[in-house]
């Protein structure tokens, strides 16, 4: 918009005028940018694109892989119908697996990552550079399931992991197409004009696969690769009763540490990118993160790898009376603030009212005494007037009961 | 050097590429000589170039899953050979039972013994089918059982096959392991999840030859005659209560059928024999690769069984080599020079690691050398070769036990042992997605674990063969410009010279054409009952000489000869360069199609082609170069006649002990026999060459 004007001024002004004007209204349209997209609206919901790119028995090691991802973050809460798994083979049908229908990331053989409810979406030769550009930027043929859709918004976090055989700015798909590192910063650039995310993690175990991230430029974008430029990415363990490997290195690590989390946890995505060593992984795991606006040590991993999952009340036509109270305060006060951090706190504290409210209906018929101690170390953390004015007609009740009881 | 001047100062702009031309005419002597030595010393070399092999298809991941084979399957291997050297009943019904017990689908496949036949016309196409003799009864009919194993979720469109050769006559130790070995692995296998292609085990019935019986058994799995299965299948040979008896005896064998079974196409064969003789040392693995013309399986399947073999299961691999070469002391005494040359080398730059020690170039080159002899022979190494007749890969594995099998103790653990070798290469070979195609099919080896790829062992045969053009080329400019001097008249002396140039070139195509009837004589020599290879050799001899003088006489008769009758002064000049020409034709083609002969018919027909020269001219320049020239000519014109080649190569290699004149005729009998082209070679390049040579030194000029 900047530029039209631009190229529609400059014939006719001066040189320094349009320089001024130039820096003035990109300033504007940076501001208006960010303002409307990344620091305005809310982190909605959590998605999944999680791509095993390369087919054949020996590659065994890149469909676990995507599939010891998919269990985790759904085991973290993302739902089947927000992952999109796609997978290039299927190897649990392989005849040359051992055990039929199943696929093992470990060669202790404990989890059967190919066990109930493990929905592909796309499979075998679906899984191509257009289906993958047409998944992320959502340009589908009309007859393309719901199911088969990222359908994301501009509040969505999204998660994509992609594993397979790569190489210097490329990503190759089914042994006969590549993903070049155009070709992904053009589809993240698409997805960010099209308000399709608020944040992306892009998580790649290839070869070299930080070379896949150099053309990236569009913000809010965070990405993580397994290796350097000219290094490899080495398989973890070779399962000798199988008879091949099993899981690659940097994702084998990637699932010890998220083994240890569960949904509640707070783990920042700092401490995630920490725990790769180089030693272990034979490679050094590299992070970009230039277009990323917050600090990682603030981020939970569970804003990709989870799926918050909170019910956020809006200004809808659908508004809740007996929610009304506390959902005004709670969709207020990220109005009013500037920072994003602020306005996780403020709503991590109601989260807290909203437990406090719940807590003092049940509390209410066991005791009164006990419920003025909760209610006194509640009002001392709250800064709301309102809120405290609610507790105060809450606390009024007993009184009128008693009252009451007596004058009978 | 004047002449090229002049060239130069009448045209200067001439192309730097037809100056270079000029240039190596002009001096051709010196060019042929050193690319002559050159080519000499890059086949010495070739041991210090050889690379390490590795496993170049990824799907392949040998030795990646453990080995399933226990010491279960084993004790049912053993009871299994127990039955077959003790039990009364023909072998091939307990192979049969004992196949169908494993769940496997049985098949008998009768066939009849392939007759050694010369059809001059069959080379290079697919062997034929059909030609039965009509007098063969029906004790001769050769019986293959063949087992398959159904992959029990694939695709039903791969198989790898396994060859056990026996002779159900008299079943010897050697044999009786090898069948035990293999039975122990398709007991496994029975009972495998993981099989993607088809197992097909065949035991293959070798009292006619193992090659024969293997190689019917293809025709009928890859080519079926039909009119053939007719004859084998009427009343007169059908012994149908073979499969009868079978089906109503004890040994109730609902998977016995009676037509012919196949699975999908072969991804590899695997050829399982046991040596008789114990080896003492240590338990090892004999590899033979070579199939027929020089053709070789892929390395990848040298390879997985060599990284098996040496790094699970603890064999010693061992390639045949030239036995003879190890001990000799001029190879020892290069090897010698080369691993000084490379301590230099390395004391110069650290980084230059070309040196190996002299022991081992020693192996390197014996083993090269037995390369190259087997490939450039075009017989194959063993029942393998049939396989390699229909682009499927495939190899003879000879384990060689530490004692010899008949007072074998530890019977169990050699099973064992070669068993776990065979089910991992079959594992391997299992996740194989495609057909053998990443590494090398043209190489020779230098040792199991090292060869010498194509790339590298073309320079020394492009250095052989590249002077006979440069000096073809100088000769015939030479005797172009020799004629003119005495005449003057220019238009005469132009068509004199093309017809000079054709009058060479016509006497070199009849001379040709004789080693073609050469060649065919042995055909109706073959005709000739009760015949023993001496007589046939001394037949052959005198009718080759008496057709030479017979085509000599009618090319020399004056309808033929409209040039003045007296010689000419520069005619062996061109005969020589028309000479030169059709060796470099003839050897440039030979090494498409059979590389290693082309190799070694080189070294043998160059510098007898080079050198050449009327013996009549040195004798009258009497100086001691030329005398020394005439006595070179003599020894190599001597060495170059194939018999004698063949006496000289057989004795270097094994010794002069009870060669004779018949063992000639015996070796072009299974060249042909084998439809191995190097016999063509020698018939239509190497004999009319060697001929026109000796032509050229007995020049009356």
């Amino acid at each position: 918009m900047g530029f039209q004007i631009l190229n529609f001024l400059k014939p006719s002004m001066k040189v320094l005028v349009v320089i001024l004007l130039l820096i003035f209204l990109t300033n504007i349209s940076h501001s208006v940018a960010y303002s409307s997209s990344s620091e305005t609206t809310m982190h909605t919901n959590n998605w999944a694109v999680l791509v095993c790119t390369s087919r054949f028995w020996f590659n065994y090691r890149h469909m676990a892989n995507t599939l010891s991802l998919y269990r985790t973050v759904k085991r973290l809460g993302i739902p089947d119908e927000r992952i999109i798994l796609m997978l290039a083979d299927d190897m649990a049908c392989n005849a040359r697996n051992k055990y039929p229908a199943q696929v093992f990331n470990n060669e202790n053989h404990k989890l059967n990552l190919y066990g109930d409810n493990v929905e592909v979406d796309y499979r075998g030769y679906e899984v191509n550079v257009e289906n993958f550009m047409r998944v992320l930027t959502g340009r589908h043929d009309t007859a393309v399931p719901r199911s088969k859709r990222l359908l994301s918004d501009e509040g969505s976090h999204i998660l994509l992991y992609m594993t397979g055989h790569g190489g210097d700015e490329f990503l190759k798909f089914q042994d006969s197409e590549e993903l070049q590192s155009h070709d992904l910063a053009d589809v993240v650039k698409q997805m960010k004009e099209k308000h399709r995310f608020k944040e992306l993690l892009i998580m790649v175990d290839t070869c070299q696969a930080s070379t896949l991230f150099s053309q990236l430029h569009s913000p809010g974008v965070l990405a993580i690769g397994s290796s350097m430029k000219g290094q490899n990415s080495y398989s973890h363990h070779l399962d000798s009763d199988v008879g091949v490997s099993v899981v690659d290195r940097f994702t084998f690590y990637t699932l010890a540490f998220f083994e240890r989390l569960n949904i509640y946890d707070n783990a920042s995505l700092s401490s995630l990118f920490n725990s790769y060593n180089p030693n272990l992984l034979m490679s050094t795991a590299y992070y970009r993160m230039d277009l990323y606006q917050r600090h990682l040590e603030e981020v939970p991993v569970t804003n990709f790898f989870g799926s918050v999952m909170k019910t956020i009340h809006t200004d809808s036509a659908y508004r809740s009376r007996s929610n009304k109270n506390f959902g005004g305060a709670k969709i207020k006060m990220p109005l009013y603030q500037s920072s994003y951090d602020n306005e996780r706190r403020i709503l991590k504290n109601s989260d807290d009212e909203a437990q406090f409210n719940k807590l003092s209906t049940e509390e209410h018929f066991h005791g009164v005494g006990q419920l003025w101690n909760t209610i006194l170390s509640k009002v001392n953390t709250f800064q709301s007037i309102d809120a405290f004015v609610c507790y105060g007609l809450v606390s009024m009740l007993p009184l009128l009961t008693v009252s009451t009881w007596l004058s009978l | 050097m004047a002449e090229n001047e002049n060239v130069t100062a009448k045209k200067p702009r001439v192309r730097p590429i037809v100056r270079l031309g000029i240039f190596l005419i002009s001096h051709s002597n010196y060019v042929s000589l050193i690319c002559f030595v050159s080519g000499i010393v890059a086949l010495l070399l070739l041991p210090i170039l050889a690379k390490n092999t590795y496993v170049s298809e990824n799907a392949l991941m040998p030795g990646s899953a453990n080995n399933m084979l226990s010491t279960h399957h084993v004790s049912h291997a053993n009871k299994f050979i127990n039955d077959l050297t003790d039990s009364d009943i023909e072998s091939h019904k307990i192979i049969a039972h004992y196949m169908s017990a494993l769940d496997a689908e049985v098949t008998y496949h009768k066939f009849y013994p392939q007759l050694n036949q010369f059809h001059p016309l069959h080379f290079f196409t697919s062997p034929d089918s059909g030609l039965v003799s009509k007098n063969i009864s029906c004790s001769s009919l050769g019986i293959n059982v063949a087992g398959i194993i159904r992959a029990p979720r694939g695709d039903g469109k791969e198989a790898i096959v396994l060859v056990t050769p026996y002779n159900p006559k008299k079943v010897g130790p050697g044999e009786a392991l090898s069948l035990g070995i293999a039975y122990s692995v398709f007991s496994l296998l029975s009972r495998v999840t993981w099989l993607a292609k088809d197992v097909i085990w065949l035991v293959a019935d070798s009292q006619y030859g193992e090659y024969s019986a293997v190689a019917a058994w293809l025709r009928e799995y890859q080519a079926p005659a039909f009119h053939e299965a007719d004859i084998v299948n009427s009343e007169i040979c059908n012994d149908s209560n073979a499969i009868n008896e079978l089906g109503q005896n004890a040994y109730s064998d609902r998977k016995l059928y009676g037509g012919f079974r196949r699975a999908g196409t072969m991804a590899a064969a695997l050829v399982i024999k046991v040596a008789e003789q114990g080896n003492h040392h240590e338990d090892s693995l004999n590899i033979y690769p070579e199939a027929s013309n020089g053709q070789m399986p892929n390395l990848d399947l040298i390879n997985i069984v060599n990284y098996l073999g040496v790094h699970k299961q603890g064999l010693r691999i061992k390639v045949t080599k030239m036995f003879s070469l190890l001990g000799s002391r001029w190879l020892n005494t290069l090897g010698g020079i080369f691993e000084s040359l490379g301590q230099i080398a390395r004391s110069l730059n650290p980084e230059w690691k070309f040196g190996i020690s002299a022991t081992e170039y020693v192996e390197g080159a014996a083993t090269l050398a037995s390369s190259l002899y087997y490939q450039g022979l075009g017989v194959p190494t063993g029942p393998h070769g049939a396989f390699r007749d229909y682009q499927v890969d495939a190899i003879t594995l000879e384990i060689s036990p530490k004692v010899s099998p008949t007072k074998m103790i530890r019977r169990n653990e050699f099973i064992l042992l070669g068993g776990r070798l065979i089910e991992g290469v079959i594992r391997s070979v299992n996740n194989l997605l495609e057909k053998f195609h990443q590494s090398f099919f043209l190489y020779l080896l230098t040792s199991s674990s090292k060869f010498v790829s194509v790339g590298v062992y073309m320079i020394p045969f492009a250095l052989l063969v590249a002077p006979l053009p440069i000096l073809a080329a100088s000769l015939h400019a030479d005797a172009s410009k020799s004629t003119p001097q005495s005449t003057s008249s220019t238009e005469v002396d132009v068509s004199h010279k093309s017809w000079k140039w054709l009058n060479a070139a016509r006497k070199v195509l009849v001379i040709h054409l004789w080693g073609a009837i050469v060649s065919l004589l042995p055909y109706f020599l073959y005709q000739i009952p009760n015949s023993t290879p001496t007589t046939n050799f001394t037949v052959w001899g005198i009718l080759s000489a008496f057709s030479l003088l017979i085509l000599y006489f009618i090319s020399a008769s004056p309808i033929f000869e409209a040039a003045p009758s007296q010689p000419e002064k520069g005619e062996w000049a061109s005969l020589k360069s028309v000479t030169i020409s059709t060796a470099f034709i003839g050897l440039s083609l030979m090494s498409v199609i059979n590389f290693a002969t082309a190799e070694i018919g080189a070294l043998l027909i160059v510098p007898i082609c080079l050198l050449a020269r009327p013996l009549k001219l040195d004798i009258r320049a009497r100086s001691l170069r030329a005398l020394l020239r005439a006595t070179c000519n003599l020894v190599l014109g001597f060495i170059a006649l194939p018999p004698v080649a063949y006496a000289l190569t057989k004795g270097a290699f094994e010794g002069f002990y009870g060669t004779n004149v018949g063992d000639y005729w015996n070796w072009v009998e299974s060249l042909w026999t084998w439809n191995s082209a190097t016999y063509l070679y020698v018939g239509i390049v190497h004999l009319p060459c060697w001929a026109l040579c000796i032509h050229i030194l007995f020049h009356p000029c």
